[in-house]
């Protein structure tokens, strides 16, 4: 048995699980991220805001340019029809994966902690859950 | 040419170089900004970005701290976008780039989760707290804080002596009842250092502070997340450095989507400040062992120094 092997089985089988979602999660989030862009700027997809509109109006308040621009925020991207064909929401999807990826991490966490009885921390990591889908649902903005 | 030499040389150069990066990139880029704003196409503005960004993910690795505490104060000081922007793009540095180096750190047992997740629970309810604080505040009140914090953030890296491996102090009731304690393997010494922490309570009070100074302002936390973790709480330099990342991706993604749902994340400006920051953080980690850390952080001081005074200047409308 090497180093590498000896030093794994001192791991939480938990930690395990973690870093094996953490790296496939986030390895697929960096390339949707790259492509995603590409889309945008390059207008491969029709825009919902063009850049140049963006551009423009990037001085003023979050607030203030989505006023002005009627710029989508949150789930509402996915509102208007054909969302999915638009190059701006392609980007703003690959962000929102970004955004997720702790939960589908601390999800697959959960189910290890409850597997092995671990009960205070399975409620840990499901609260956490919780917290990251509240903020994610929009409800507190 | 001896490699004493040529480590001397290569230090030079990047003190040179960091020198140049600012005193005349701020320069250039405030010339720009302040005669020609709105006539420089937005493409360009997004080349100075990563560029920038990239410098910035260099200097972050030499000098320690992560690329999130760097980007909010010294861009809202050089470009022409509003500090909600900069902020939102900021959490979105701070969480990648967590995301990106904790899989390894988690399967060496140097991030961890027992560790980390009390901690990012508290954090993470605050930091969406801050968050919502932060973006009803006035930009000027706002920009006038940050000013603050990070001038107190230059007088912490100047102050703070991490300490590699705390002495074993006796675990308090609330970290036995969590259950947090650990060994982790120190490869250069080829042996397994056990540890455990103390004053946990005082930790968490002090987690949930830091959440909310992150989401308020839009920075990792790493800055005080170590120094807590280490300092105060005893966990290993190594232990603590991994494990605050685990909580940076748990802190900023909670955040991040405040700044989401109030628009404040466009991608025009997130992606390529996310992509010059870890492409600047790769090539950083390159040349840790080539350059003298202990100058770049000086270096990295002097920026925040810097950037601060800015903000306070810009926040006092002067």
């Amino acid at each position: 048995m090497n180093d590498k092997e000896k030093n794994t089985d001192k791991i939480d089988q938990v930690q395990l699980v973690y870093a094996r979602v953490l790296e496939m999660v986030s390895h697929v989030g960096m390339a949707f991220l790259a492509l995603g862009y590409v889309v945008y700027v390059l207008q491969l997809l029709p825009l919902s805001v063009p850049i140049d509109a963006i551009a423009g109006n990037w001085h003023l308040k979050a607030s203030e340019m989505q006023q002005k621009l009627h710029t989508p925020a949150g789930w509402s991207i996915l509102s208007s029809s054909g969302a999915l064909f638009k190059g701006d929401v392609v980007s703003y999807l690959s962000i929102y994966y970004l955004a997720m990826a702790t939960v589908v991490c601390l999800a697959f966490a959960s189910v290890t902690f409850y597997r092995e009885k671990n009960y205070l921390y399975t409620t840990i990591a499901v609260l956490q859950v919780l917290v990251l889908l509240v903020a994610a649902s929009g409800l507190i903005h | 040419m001896s490699p004493a030499t040529k480590k001397i040389l290569v230090s030079c150069a990047a003190t040179s170089g960091a020198l140049a990066f600012l005193f005349i990139s701020p320069n250039i880029v405030y010339a720009i900004q302040s005669h020609a704003a709105e006539q420089t196409a937005w493409w360009v503005w997004m080349i100075l970005l990563f560029a920038f960004s990239f410098v910035l993910g260099i200097f972050s690795v030499l000098a320690g701290v992560g690329g999130g505490v760097l980007f909010v104060p010294i861009v809202s000081g050089f470009f022409p976008f509003h500090l909600d922007f900069i902020r939102g793009a900021g959490l979105l540095v701070a969480l990648s780039g967590a995301l990106s180096a904790g899989s390894p750190l988690m399967r060496k047992g140097l991030a961890d989760l027992k560790l980390g997740l009390p901690m990012a629970l508290v954090g993470s309810v605050s930091s969406i707290a801050g968050a919502l604080a932060g973006l009803a505040m006035p930009a000027n009140v706002v920009q006038l804080l940050l000013g603050v914090a990070i001038m107190f953030i230059a007088a912490l890296m100047l102050k703070s002596r991490a300490y590699g491996t705390p002495d074993l102090k006796e675990p308090d009731a609330l970290s036995t009842m969590l259950q947090i304690s650990g060994i982790y393997h120190e490869e250069s010494t080829k042996s397994d250092v056990p540890w455990q922490i103390h004053r946990t309570p005082l930790g968490l009070f002090l987690f949930m502070i830091i959440g909310f100074i992150g989401g308020m302002f839009g920075m990792g936390a790493g800055w005080a997340n170590v120094p807590v973790f280490n300092m105060l709480m005893g966990v290993p330099l190594k232990v603590a450095v991994a494990t605050s990342g685990l909580v940076l991706s748990i802190n900023g993604a909670a955040a991040a989507w405040v700044y989401i749902f109030k628009g404040a994340v466009v991608p025009l400006i997130a992606v390529p400040a996310i992509g010059g920051i870890m492409l600047g953080s790769k090539i950083g980690a390159k040349l840790l062992t080539k350059v003298n850390t202990r100058s770049v952080r000086m270096i990295v001081i002097i920026m925040l120094v810097v950037a601060g005074l800015r903000s306070l200047l810009k926040g006092l409308g002067i």
